[in-house]
């Protein structure tokens, strides 16, 4: 029965739980993408959206995940934030099996492991930039006081701490984006993933939110920014470039 | 995600579309409202009846003419209850009275007649005056706010005594004690003895505008005992254990004087609070089937437009449920946060018609029959409301639930 398992899916073998504590001196393996198919079923015929990805992430890096539009590189950015699982291969995160999970075991692993960064904010409009830092660790199951004390240490991380009682329609575009960079923060996970962060943001603000994201990358956070923006994307340290569901490059620039 | 937290986000979101919420319990409200006051209407009939017997003597019962709840039910037993049944009389009277043993008083009664009383240049028009012997008094356990009821001498001597409702009182001696005074009844003049304490207005219908005089009296100055003033005996029994054997009694010997032969219908009537109860039960037990369904539809008519407008704030935060899903909310959060909106929206909507429905039972006990609102119907109110809310929540939350986070995100709202 193992050995069947083991036969029609090679790839475990080949690949297999990545060692965390690698050898070599350099920081443990974060995120271990191991040769990750998507397919999506389109009634008659199958598109695949990622075909064969493999890449490692050590934790502490600042990464950029470029690509055209239709590359494939929000379907990787999907499955990197836990949102969707691949269709083959195994996706390892903090030493996790993510490609495994159920849907409330992925919503877990959402909670704890990433921190989310939308292109558009996606704040709670009625709620004060407080209880908007607050909400994962309400899903997180996290007691009022602490939760409070939480939060407030995110937004005073971003600067925003003396807005917290605000609404979002009180903030401007860069204050809102810091509100959701704190609620990114707050449960503390092991990367921040950013859509587009700096989409919706004019040039003077998209720096400084980008000078945020260095400054969160120094204090050891690991960062990937999904962009189709090559300025954006310089800003990282590597970037790994999507075309037609394969990295076409995978480069160390900084 | 705790209870507490849940219901923080229901009531937030209801509280954001207030006119919207507002509007959308609507149906609820007059659903709830309308049963609600169906029942206290059911209950404090109810309640009256239960009062109204306690009042006569749960332990008493009446011989007469007719049995209204057999010889009424339709124009043939009618006719034939007119063919056979005889009036009663005074030696009806005399012979149940010399020969029970189970029976503790008899009393007799003559039906009223609505007559003119006058004192001085005040008249008042349609006064209920009836005859009756002594002992009613404390057959029917009347309650004497002033003065006394007439007594067995009196009532034989044929005394022109009167006994009198709180109304009667009132308005012929706006001032002054009325006890000893001099009233007309029928251009005959009568010396008031007592006054009854007030008992208020059922059905719209004033329970004080009545007089009582002695039987004797009442014959002689009104005519016969007979038809209108159709005589009839009221009886309590010694025990209550021994309530239904006297009442076995009484018919016996009715059956004895009339001569009945075995297979004869009894051709007098005998009333008892059972039968009152009894007959309350089954008019009330189909009116309240149909009092209680007209606005149960109203209440599901509410429950589907709660579920529509949930399906609509559904969709309208197809985003705002992709958010909390990336932010870790699991299909349960979604599910119960949903639900709990419509729960929590459907309740309120139940205590708001609880609280109309009690506005109106004041009201109507105020100016037309005592209404009662038990614990009991607001608990069942609610109830139904808040299981209104979840039949209505469970399709669109669990609709939410699913929701792919991706797709919602997605999502233009």
């Amino acid at each position: 029965m193992t050995e069947a398992t083991v036969a029609t899916s090679p790839r475990t073998a080949i690949f297999g739980k990545p060692d965390l504590a690698s050898a070599d001196g350099k920081a443990e393996i974060l995120i271990a993408m191991q040769n990750i198919w998507k397919t999506y079923d389109m009634g008659s015929e199958k598109v695949h959206a990622l075909h064969g990805v493999s890449f490692e992430v050590h934790r502490g890096e600042y990464l950029a995940i470029t690509g055209p539009s239709g590359s494939g590189k929000s379907t990787l950015m999907n499955l990197i934030g836990c949102l969707d699982t691949p269709s083959q291969g195994d996706y390892w995160l903090n030493g996790k099996n993510v490609s495994e999970m159920d849907d409330d075991e992925l919503a877990r692993i959402r909670n704890q492991e990433v921190g989310f960064v939308f292109q558009t904010f996606n704040l709670l409009a009625r709620a004060t930039a407080l209880h908007n830092v607050e909400l994962p660790l309400i899903y997180g199951g996290i007691p009022g006081a602490r939760r409070h004390e939480m939060a407030k240490q995110a937004l005073t991380e971003v600067d925003l701490v003396d807005r917290m009682m605000h609404r979002p329609n009180e903030l401007s575009g860069g204050q809102r984006q810091r509100v959701a960079i704190a609620r990114a923060l707050v449960n503390h996970p092991s990367i921040l993933l950013a859509d587009e962060p700096t989409g919706a943001l004019d040039t003077a603000t998209s720096y400084d939110i980008m000078n945020l994201f260095e400054k969160l990358h120094e204090e050891g956070n690991t960062i990937i920014l999904v962009t189709h923006e090559h300025d954006i994307a310089a800003r990282a340290h590597r970037v790994i470039s999507i075309r037609d569901g394969l990295i076409e490059k995978d480069e160390q620039i900084k | 995600m705790k209870l507490i937290e849940i219901l923080k986000v229901a009531i937030a979101a209801i509280w954001a579309h207030k006119l919207r919420s507002a509007l959308t319990l609507l149906g609820m409200i007059v659903g709830v409202t309308a049963f609600v006051t169906v029942v206290s209407l059911i209950q404090g009939f109810n309640v009256y009846i239960d009062e109204k017997i306690a009042g006569i003597g749960a332990k008493s019962f009446s011989v007469q003419r007719f049995n209204p709840f057999e010889d009424f039910k339709d124009t043939d037993t009618i006719a034939a209850a007119q063919r056979r049944n005889k009036e009663l009389t005074m030696q009806d009277y005399d012979f149940i009275k010399e020969r029970s043993a189970l029976i503790a008083k008899l009393g007799a009664k003559a039906r009223g007649t609505p007559s003119q009383i006058k004192r001085n240049d005040q008249v008042l028009d349609d006064v209920f005056v009836s005859g009756a012997t002594a002992n009613t008094a404390d057959i029917e356990n009347r309650n004497i706010d002033n003065g006394r009821f007439f007594t067995d001498t009196e009532a034989d001597g044929a005394a022109r005594v009167a006994y009198v409702g709180a109304d009667i009182a009132t308005k012929l001696f706006p001032a002054g004690n009325p006890i000893g005074g001099e009233i007309e009844i029928r251009g005959l003049p009568y010396r008031l003895i007592g006054v009854e304490a007030v008992k208020g207005t059922v059905f719209g219908i004033p329970q004080d505008n009545f007089i009582v005089i002695p039987l004797k009296t009442y014959e002689l100055d009104f005519g016969p005992l007979v038809r209108q003033r159709s005589l009839y005996f009221t009886a309590t029994s010694k025990t209550d254990e021994t309530f239904n054997d006297a009442v076995e009694e009484a018919r016996y010997l009715m059956r004895a004087r009339r001569k009945l032969g075995p297979n004869e219908k009894d051709n007098f009537g005998i009333v008892t609070p059972d039968a009152i109860t009894g007959l309350r039960d089954r008019i009330f037990g189909t009116v309240f089937i149909v009092a209680i369904a007209v606005p149960f539809i109203a209440l599901v008519v509410g429950a589907i437009v709660i579920m529509n407008i949930m399906l609509v704030s559904v969709t309208e935060r197809t985003k705002e449920i992709g958010l909390r899903k990336s932010l870790g909310a699991r299909k349960m959060d979604i599910l119960k946060q949903f639900l709990f909106e419509a729960v929590t929206l459907a309740t309120i909507g139940g205590a708001v018609g609880v609280l109309l429905a009690w506005v109106v039972g004041k009201v109507v006990t105020a100016t037309f029959f005592p209404t009662y609102l038990s614990i009991f119907a607001i608990l069942g109110a609610l109830a139904a409301s808040g299981g209104m809310g979840i039949i209505s929540g469970i399709v669109p939350a669990w609709k939410a639930a699913r929701l792919d986070p991706i797709e919602a995100l997605r999502a233009d709202t």
